[in-house]
């Protein structure tokens, strides 16, 4: 494995230069007529119609997530990996509810992120910084798993991993990442846009020529899932107990369902997901979106059963091993001995291109909270819209480095603890966005009350889960009334239940509500104009249809 | 999500598209139904197609809750 194969670094570095090349070439693509609007550089003018919108969702949720995290689970557990088929299933459903709503408040008052619609619903400003500072927090650690997913790619490529110096061996990954850092700086929203096209051409080719042409090499299905079969039977060394299963076994299902429904729940309160529905130029888009996308599910479903391909290729395991059992190797390395050079190379850029798109969607929308949420309300609030978007720009490449510290810092065997513990943070947003969206009978400060409950259980029981060899932040599951459950429905219901008691008290001493800036009317708003530039609080929209 | 009929949809079209979307939701949410290996289809367990067929399945009920809830555009 440390034999550089120079076809497919080659094919990989031709990929990453076109993807440069498009990242700067897209400032230019639907000029805005002043880019130093962030409206502009932080949701591209909200424009985007369904075709676009459809790329640039699916570059946004499906990640190296989905091409590294879920595999590598898959691969060495099983079935419970899978629970992100069932996560992106039922995201949809979620989505198509309260998305549009968001989507209308949003446009209708001239909201560029979550933070400051919660602001402006509960009238209240320490919420709204709860809410952004959420956001920001819970993404830097899924901007990390993006960049572990590269550096798997990487490893498995000979690159970076035949010196013991950790900053020569990070050199390849740090470079790449300043790369997309300086276009994302440049372009905003519009390079990730633009770029998603390419990783979706890549992701989908790679996908379609795997399942066709891999179960053929390894002698079809039914010998992939009984050697998947043979290995998660096998006692595991350490824990003495078998490593998975091929079926959930009823043990395991309270912990698969509540992964995928906290997980579906979580997804869309995640600022990268929310700037992803601003972006969109009707309240249409995106419920044709929602049944869209599950075109990406499906893809997902089929990359998680990479993980299995993975398991019955001997030399795969070989490699696997000989890095420390590193799982998240096994697709590249499945790539590497399956596919001749010229695709393998092709593979492992969809899986590059794949990380750098939603990594730079993710650093554009916490700038995004940052300087709306954060920087405006608290220290400038007669901000420029050009300082505004001076402002945001800086804070992008910090978010970046943010993301190195979670990446060096925590465990990244499975680097989908990483994803998982964001879950955990920003599901606690959730009764403040989502259900802010319908009702306001919650108490502003019993909202605050109940979510810092929820942020400090959760952060809790995360930090005092072992696992992957680490004595904290091992894993995002633990036992809850004898259940294993992901922490972050468990700390969600807490949040809920302190919110909906310390509401009943606070209406009872008659506390002041808070002003809600919003009207009735927003919710449902479709306005055909873009909106201009933001300083001040805008109209009532017209409602659209009758 | 008891909502007011939005731009002029009866409560019952609403009602339908609620049931439309909580049958996509416990489809997959209900482990107990699919954690099992039989029938399985070709050399798949059911787990894994099941799972996998309510990909599309899903996509076309949201396809129609669209349907019931497209509006026209003033």
């Amino acid at each position: 494995m440390n034999h550089i194969n120079t076809v497919t670094l080659a094919i990989v570095l031709i990929s990453f230069l076109i993807v440069t090349l498009i990242g700067f070439a897209s400032a230019r693509w639907r000029p805005a007529e002043d880019l130093m609007q962030l409206n502009e550089w932080g949701l591209a003018g909200r424009g985007f119609g369904t075709f676009v919108s459809w790329f640039l969702l699916g570059g946004d949720i499906y990640t190296a997530y989905t091409f590294i995290a879920v595999p590598a689970l898959v691969y060495a557990t099983g079935a419970a990996g899978f629970y992100a088929l069932a996560y992106t299933i039922m995201v949809f459903p979620i989505v198509f509810i309260f998305a549009p709503r968001l989507w209308s408040v949003a446009r209708a008052r001239g909201y560029v992120t979550p933070g400051e619609f919660v602001r402006g619903r509960h009238g209240s400003q320490g919420l709204g910084l709860a809410v952004a500072a959420t956001g920001i927090l819970a993404t830097m650690p899924y901007i990390a798993l993006q960049l572990v997913g590269i550096e798997s790619v990487l490893t498995v490529m000979g690159i970076g991993s035949t010196t013991g110096n950790a900053f020569v061996k990070d050199l390849p990954l740090i470079i790449a990442f300043g790369v997309v850092a300086a276009y994302t700086y440049l372009a905003g929203l519009r390079a990730p846009a633009l770029i998603a096209f390419v990783k979706d051409i890549l992701i989908y080719l790679t996908v379609i020529v795997a399942i066709v042409y891999i179960p053929g090499r390894l002698g079809g299905w039914g010998h992939i899932f009984s050697a998947a079969s043979t290995h998660l039977k096998t006692a595991n060394a350490a824990t003495g107990k078998p490593y998975g299963s091929i079926v959930v076994l009823p043990a395991g299902e309270w912990a698969y369902a509540t992964l995928a429904l906290g997980s579906a729940l979580a997804l869309f309160v995640y600022p990268h997901a929310t700037t992803g529905v601003f972006a969109a130029k009707r309240r249409d888009v995106i419920r044709r979106n929602a049944a869209m996308l599950p075109a990406y599910s499906l893809v997902l479903g089929l990359i998680a059963l990479f993980g299995y391909m993975a398991r019955a290729v001997p030399a795969v395991n070989a490699d696997v091993k000989a890095n420390g059992g590193n799982a998240q190797l096994s697709v590249p390395a499945l790539f590497a001995h399956i596919f001749p050079s010229w695709f393998a190379g092709i593979a492992d850029s969809a899986i590059v291109i794949g990380a750098l798109v939603p990594a730079a969607i993710m650093s554009i929308a916490g700038a995004n909270l940052f300087t709306r949420t954060i920087y405006k309300e608290l220290f400038r609030p007669y901000a420029t819209p050009a300082e505004e978007t001076r402002v945001a720009r800086v804070a992008s490449l910090l978010m970046k480095v943010g993301a190195l510290g979670f990446a060096l810092e925590l465990n990244k065997t499975f680097s989908i603890n990483l994803q998982l513990l964001g879950g955990i943070w920003i599901l606690q947003t959730f009764p403040a966005i989502v259900i802010g969206l319908y009702t306001r009978w919650f108490h502003r400060i019993a909202l605050i009350i109940g979510w810092a409950v929820g942020m400090a259980y959760g952060t809790f029981q995360a930090y005092r889960t072992p696992g992957g060899g680490q004595a904290h932040f091992g894993a995002s599951t633990a036992p809850v009334f004898g259940h294993i459950t992901y922490i972050a429905i468990a700390a969600l219901i807490l949040n809920l239940v302190v919110s909906a008691v310390l509401t009943v008290v606070f209406r009872h001493i008659g506390l002041q509500d808070g002003y809600d800036e919003t009207r009735p009317a927003d919710y449902l708003a479709d306005p055909v104009t873009a909106p201009g530039p933001v300083t001040a609080p805008r109209p009532v929209a017209t409602p659209s249809a009758p | 999500m008891a909502q007011p009929a939005p731009a002029g949809k009866s409560p019952a079209t609403w009602g339908a598209v609620v049931v439309l979307l909580a049958v996509a939701i416990i489809g997959t949410l209900w482990v107990p139904i699919y954690a099992r290996s039989m029938p399985t289809l070709g050399p798949f367990p059911f787990f894994y197609w099941y799972q996998l067929i309510w990909v599309p399945m899903t996509a076309v009920l949201l396809w129609i809750c669209y349907l019931l809830l497209r509006t026209k555009r003033t």
